[in-house]
């Protein structure tokens, strides 16, 4: 069990990946654009976060951004979970220093296991 | 430069000797050492609206606007040295200066004149107005155009965006119904279900189409070539596809030599027998689907094509011009049995067409069809 936010400002997207973590016994904790996932993280321990490339007001760059510039957060794994399918977006996210990219939509059986992989081996239970 | 030919005067340049001076499309003015206008014609009198009687004896700088003046002094001191034909002010935007004071873009050339008088300077000056606004305006075409392509390419992305959003939603939610995370289904549920996500899919997968479309078109579409063995694209299409054979209970097989390899793009070249094979799978009730491929030798470099065979519906030869546009299902009432919007077949001719290919059908109408594409051995041969 891991405690993992999830950053998405779809409604119905952050509640199928809450739902999925939880199924799989995560402890999931949903922010619903960037400037609160920011926030949430800055407050609280994470093991791992998603977050949606594209939002208003902060988006999953920036959070990247973020996050690289904080000791803290610096080695909190962060993956994007995106729409984007362009081929620049992919080599921008790589540049970004995302662990991983996983494209919407998602591929529910996979999903959890596929996120799994980024979880660091102490916060694993 | 004065030499012993020279065996003319200027009043004899000014004169009917040469015609061609008083007449020529350009206005033509001739200048002394001393920057002196000593002869122009009429083109001179009409495109800088003074009467050659108001040039002659003036210094040429009259027709120059004043800013340019200085700098022109300077360099007619200096072509005065090195006197030769060449155009002026390369890289420079020129002007001239009429009598009224508007201004207007000019081209001039120059070439110095030998006479028995000394050495003269003619200079031909072209008004370019026009041709400057005719520039400026293909500018802002060209500047229009590419705003306009950017638009379409921001407009296909964010398309792109949008309406994967929803869809996750929609086979995430499907998907864990099915996986029964909430809790148990019947039958019938399950059932329902399975078509909602096959559905969804199928959605998705148009989608795809029409992206990869609209890049291809727009030169967007990125390829990479690579050694790519045949077999090893051919197992990948049958593990994605053999299931949608044994529904049907169709035999679905293949016969491609392990060291058959090309240099192409492996993706295109995914994506084109996917299209092909899924058509045969769905244009054939009964029978099989066989994917075959081998190496062609005869005339020029040498290439490699595979062949999808199949047992199905086939296709007419009045059919068959047409069975590679965009949006085609060959018979209208054929929509209803066979879903798919009669993109897959341009999609795979536009990608073929990416890697260097060529993409050709035979078939017998009610027999079945072969499809081939036929790929260059190696990278260099496209």
């Amino acid at each position: 069990m891991a405690r993992i936010l999830v950053i998405d400002d779809n409604p119905a997207n952050l509640d199928l990946m809450l739902y999925l973590l939880r199924a799989f016994g995560h402890d999931a904790v949903g922010a619903s654009n960037g400037v609160a996932g920011y926030e949430a993280l800055r407050d609280g321990e994470y093991s791992l976060v998603l977050t949606d490339i594209l939002m208003p007001g902060m988006d999953g760059y920036e959070i990247a951004r973020r996050m690289k510039a904080d000791a803290r957060l610096v080695s909190t794994p962060l993956v994007a979970v995106t729409a984007l399918a362009m081929a620049g977006d992919r080599a921008r996210i790589d540049a970004a220093g995302f662990a991983d990219y996983i494209s919407k939509p998602i591929e529910p059986t996979t999903f959890v296991a596929q996120i799994e992989r980024h979880l660091l081996p102490r916060t694993q239970t | 430069m004065a030499t012993e030919s020279t065996s003319f005067s200027l009043r004899d340049i000014a004169g009917s000797r040469f015609p061609l001076l008083e007449y020529a499309p350009d206005a033509t003015v001739i200048v002394d050492g001393g920057g002196i206008i000593r002869l122009v014609n009429s083109q001179t009198e009409r495109l800088f609206g003074y009467y050659r009687e108001e040039l002659i004896g003036h210094a040429v700088e009259m027709l120059i606007p004043e800013r340019h003046r200085a700098r022109h002094a300077g360099e007619r001191t200096e072509y005065a040295a090195d006197p030769h034909v060449r155009p002026m002010g390369v890289g420079l935007e020129l002007f001239g200066l009429r009598k009224d004071g508007r201004e207007f873009p000019v081209e001039i050339s120059l070439s110095p004149i030998v006479t028995r008088e000394g050495t003269f300077v003619a200079s031909a000056i072209r008004d370019v107005t026009e041709r400057k606004a005719f520039e400026r305006r293909l500018q802002e075409l060209n500047a229009e155009l590419e705003s306009a392509n950017r638009a379409k390419d921001q407009f296909l992305a964010s398309m792109s965006h949008e309406l994967r959003t929803p869809l996750n939603a929609i086979l995430g939610f499907t998907g864990t119904l099915l996986m029964k995370l909430p809790g148990p289904l019947n039958a019938e549920q399950e059932r329902q279900l399975q078509i909602v996500r096959s559905s969804a899919a199928h959605l998705l997968s148009l989608i795809n189409d029409i992206m990869d479309l609209a890049k291809i078109e727009s030169g967007k579409r990125e390829v990479t070539f690579e050694p790519v063995a045949i077999a090893d694209v051919v197992a990948a299409v049958r593990d994605s596809l053999g299931s949608l054979a044994a529904e049907k209970g169709l035999r679905f097989s293949s016969d491609v030599a392990g060291d058959l390899a090309a240099v192409t793009d492996r993706r295109a070249l995914h994506q084109i027998l996917l299209n092909l094979i899924n058509n045969a799978i769905k244009y054939t009730e009964s029978g099989s689907v066989h994917v075959g491929a081998r190496p062609v030798n005869s005339g020029g470099a040498p290439r490699i094509a595979i062949d999808v065979t199949d047992t199905g519906i086939g296709i007419r030869t009045v059919d068959l011009q047409r069975l590679f546009a965009a949006f085609e299902q060959l018979d209208p009432t054929t929509t209803r049995r066979f879903e798919g919007t009669g993109l897959g077949l341009y999609l795979s001719r536009s990608l073929t067409e990416l890697i260097g290919g060529e993409l050709t059908v035979q078939s017998t109408h009610g027999a079945g069809s072969t499809f081939t594409l036929t790929l260059p051995h190696t990278h260099e041969a496209l």
